[in-house]
């Protein structure tokens, strides 16, 4: 017997082996389908926990990006910040990581008739939406020039209303004459249009005596680089607007760039829908249309809010103070893109706006030390229960395992049958437990934070290798129980 | 030459003596029959020399080796390797088919064969049993199963205990022939058994009385009636 082929041989005692174990689960199923059922479970819990776990921050991440901004962008102490310049320095981060950046710029508007102030901000709606979706509107934002929103707080103090008008008178700073304000003085034209995916493309023209074309300023930031972006670089398409007057005819006066007639477009547009404008000297006063109310229970309420191109307009300068980015990332990402901006840009710092990205990061790290309390307290149900149920088994099982010993199963024998059985049922517990928890994730995602999430591949096996450790590890003792059996005893009674 | 030698043993429970001060000597191919009233001692003895138990006092000399002193690792062993037991009650796992039971033994032993345990229960005549459940078999069956396997491994002594109680004269008399013959091939058989038949095909009978060797019958006409 013993000089038979041992290849062969090995294999069929393993296939022994397996076969005990299998039809001991499928031949005791109540008992199979029990203990089954509690790893099962327990790992349904688990993966569901732990794919919550990963995805939370995720999740947490666009949740409290809806709270508001968490960058701002200011200009270098000196230096002077344009919508030009901030989507520059924005070139160090992934635009998809990018919700929203809202420009403002802030200056004191006075309305005569009332002998009041306020503050007015000059910022791009579409932006404000996405980076303070806490504004609320009663009426609607402003579309086109000399509309205005109107904080809550002024509206009541002067009574008005949507549609109400309002006349504004700014007043600017009293400078001393140098010669580059001089050249820097004298009407210009200034204006913006939607350009490729509804993106603002500024353009500002210096114009003469006659309202010719002296020199011109595109900013198409906001475009396609390789495509719209194209029209602030290339010299022959601004040449061509030199000594023309507004209005132009796209194809007439000025020719389309090649691979880039949106932008060329919204240029022309632009430039036809400016306004003339200069650095004021005396007080310049402008009526306006309010089309909304704005609520945000915060100062927003004693605010103005009008398009930049208004701001320009009525203030001759075109420049932002500040502006707010609502950038989805992790705390550590943030902080690196916050000194990526510093350095790249001339211009622009960056600063991280702390309350939000701090309290972010706590409520993160309270939520996932819950989660990570709750997945601990599982396995340790998990394990009670599974230990139970095996405990149960053995005691189930005491005749089968004395004869077993009795027929000359070693210890050995008895604990590698015992935990060949739990960690099968570890293995199916887990593959049930990887569905199943992906399931109870993707239903609490959905319930809780309104986003579906999508299947981690490494849960399978992770799932399965934890549930079957959790198995072996409830079947230390009653495996121990086991080897104590004594096979006379067991055999003698009954 | 001696295979199994018990000197003064006693097993002792509380203030009963289970085995009282027993001496016996067993022969390498001897086929002894073990009688005795209920309580006399018969299992205890079958356990300790099935090396399931040990005695309180005494020596067991089995091929030489005293098992009253091995560990329990060590006693395994040797029950695995020399040793086919066939108990009182008989007993089988229960999710294992008839085949799959005798393979089990095989599988502790050695190497499973399933050819070589079909063709042991086609010596117990259950060949075309050997794809049931013990649930499935009847009382005699499963005793049968349990002969089976108790010789698969070609032990050098075979302990049964009380194993024609549950079957009917046929059935009997295929374990008594498997027995003769398994005598033959030169196993050594310790039978225990209330039924003098079966005693009677041993070559001796030992009696035990509330735990003594209460006297020895050499069996004059053995070998004659088979
Ligand atoms: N574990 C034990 N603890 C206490 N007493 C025991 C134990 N095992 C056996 N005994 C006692 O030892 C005596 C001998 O028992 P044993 O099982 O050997 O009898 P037996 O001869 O096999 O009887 P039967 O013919 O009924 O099978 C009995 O009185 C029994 O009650
Ligand atoms: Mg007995």
């Amino acid at each position: 017997m013993a000089n038979r082929s041992t290849q062969k041989h090995t294999m069929t005692k393993r296939k022994m082996f397996l076969r005990m174990i299998t039809s001991s689960l499928l031949r005791r199923r109540s008992r199979m389908i029990i203990a089954l059922f509690s790893i099962g479970i327990g790992a349904t819990i688990l993966a569901g926990l732990v794919t919550i776990y990963i995805d939370v921050p995720r999740q947490m991440g666009a949740q409290f990006r809806s709270y508001g901004a968490n960058v701002l962008i200011l200009p270098k102490d000196g230096q002077t910040l344009t919508t030009k310049a901030l989507n520059e320095s924005l070139s160090s981060v992934p635009p998809e990581e990018i919700v929203g950046s809202a420009p403002y710029r802030y200056v004191r508007l006075d309305m005569m008739t009332r002998q009041q102030s306020f503050t007015a901000a000059g910022t791009d709606f579409n932006q404000i939406i996405r980076t303070s979706p806490y504004f609320s509107v009663e009426g609607s934002y402003p579309a086109s020039i000399r509309e205005i929103l109107v904080g809550k707080e002024i509206a009541e103090t002067i009574g008005l209303k949507t549609g109400s008008s309002i006349e504004l008178t700014y007043q600017p700073p009293i400078r001393e004459e140098t010669d580059e304000d001089a050249a820097a003085s004298g009407d210009f034209l200034s204006g913006s249009a939607e350009g490729f995916n509804g993106a603002l493309v500024y353009v500002t023209a210096a114009i003469d005596d006659q309202a010719k074309i002296t020199s011109i300023a595109i900013d198409a930031t906001t475009q396609t680089p390789q495509y719209g972006g194209q029209v602030m670089e290339n010299e022959d398409f601004e040449a061509q607007f030199i000594g023309k007057s507004v209005p132009l005819t796209l194809g007439e006066d000025v020719d389309a760039l090649t691979g880039a007639t949106i932008t060329s477009t919204a240029v022309v547009t632009a430039l036809n829908q400016a306004r003339r404008t200069s650095v004021p000297t005396q007080p310049r006063s402008v009526t306006y249309t309010v089309t909304g109310i704005l609520t945000t229970g915060g100062e927003e309420e004693g605010y103005v809010f009008m398009s930049l191109d208004d701001m320009i307009a009525i203030t001759g300068e075109n420049k932002i103070d500040v502006a707010e980015l609502s950038i989805s990332a992790s705390a550590d990402k943030l902080s690196s893109y916050v000194e990526q901006i510093e350095e790249n840009s001339p211009v622009a710092k960056a600063r991280l706006v702390k309350r939000v990205a701090r309290s972010e990061a706590a409520v993160l790290s309270k939520l996932q030390a819950l989660v990570f309390l709750v997945t601990a307290v599982v396995l340790l149900l998990t394990m009670i229960c599974v230990s139970t149920t095996m405990m149960a088994v053995v005691s189930e099982r005491r005749r089968e395992i004395g004869l077993r010993k009795a027929l000359g199963a070693s210890d050995e024998s008895i604990r590698a049958e015992f935990m060949g059985e739990a960690l099968f049922l570890g293995l199916l517990g887990g593959i049930m437990g990887a569905i199943l928890g992906f399931a109870f994730a993707q239903v609490v995602s959905v319930n809780v934070f309104g986003s579906s999430i999508s299947f981690q591949p490494l849960l399978l096996p992770a799932a399965i290798l934890v549930s079957m450790a959790v198995a072996a590890a409830s079947c230390l003792l009653p495996i121990k129980r086991a080897i104590a059996i004594d096979p006379a005893l067991v055999l003698k009674g009954e | 030459m001696s295979l199994l030698e018990l000197k003064s043993v006693s097993k002792i429970y509380g203030d009963l003596k289970a085995l009282d001060n027993v001496s016996l000597h067993v022969d390498e191919g001897e086929w002894v029959a073990i009688m005795g009233p209920s309580g006399s001692g018969k299992s205890t003895m079958m356990n300790i020399i099935g090396c399931m138990d040990k005695p309180t006092k005494g020596e067991v000399l089995l091929d030489g080796v005293d098992i009253s002193k091995e560990s329990s690792r060590h006693l395994t062993d040797i029950r695995r390797d020399k040793i086919g037991l066939i108990f009182q009650q008989f007993h089988m796992v229960p999710h294992l088919t008839a085949v799959e039971n005798i393979m089990v033994s095989q599988y502790y032993h050695s190497l499973p064969d399933e050819e070589e345990a079909l063709e042991a229960l086609g010596r117990v005549g259950l060949r075309d049993r050997a794809r049931h459940l013990p649930s499935q078999l009847s009382g005699g069956e499963q005793q049968r199963v349990c002969v089976a396997r108790a010789l698969i491994n070609h032990p050098e002594l075979i302990l049964a205990d009380e194993p024609t109680g549950n079957l009917d004269e046929a059935n009997e008399n295929i374990v008594l022939d498997l027995f003769a013959q398994l005598h033959k091939e030169g196993t050594t058989l310790i039978v225990v058994t209330h039924d003098q038949e079966v005693a009677a095909a041993a070559q001796r009978t030992i009696v035990l009385e509330h735990g003594r060797v209460a006297r020895e019958v050499i069996n004059e006409d053995f070998g004659k009636t088979l």
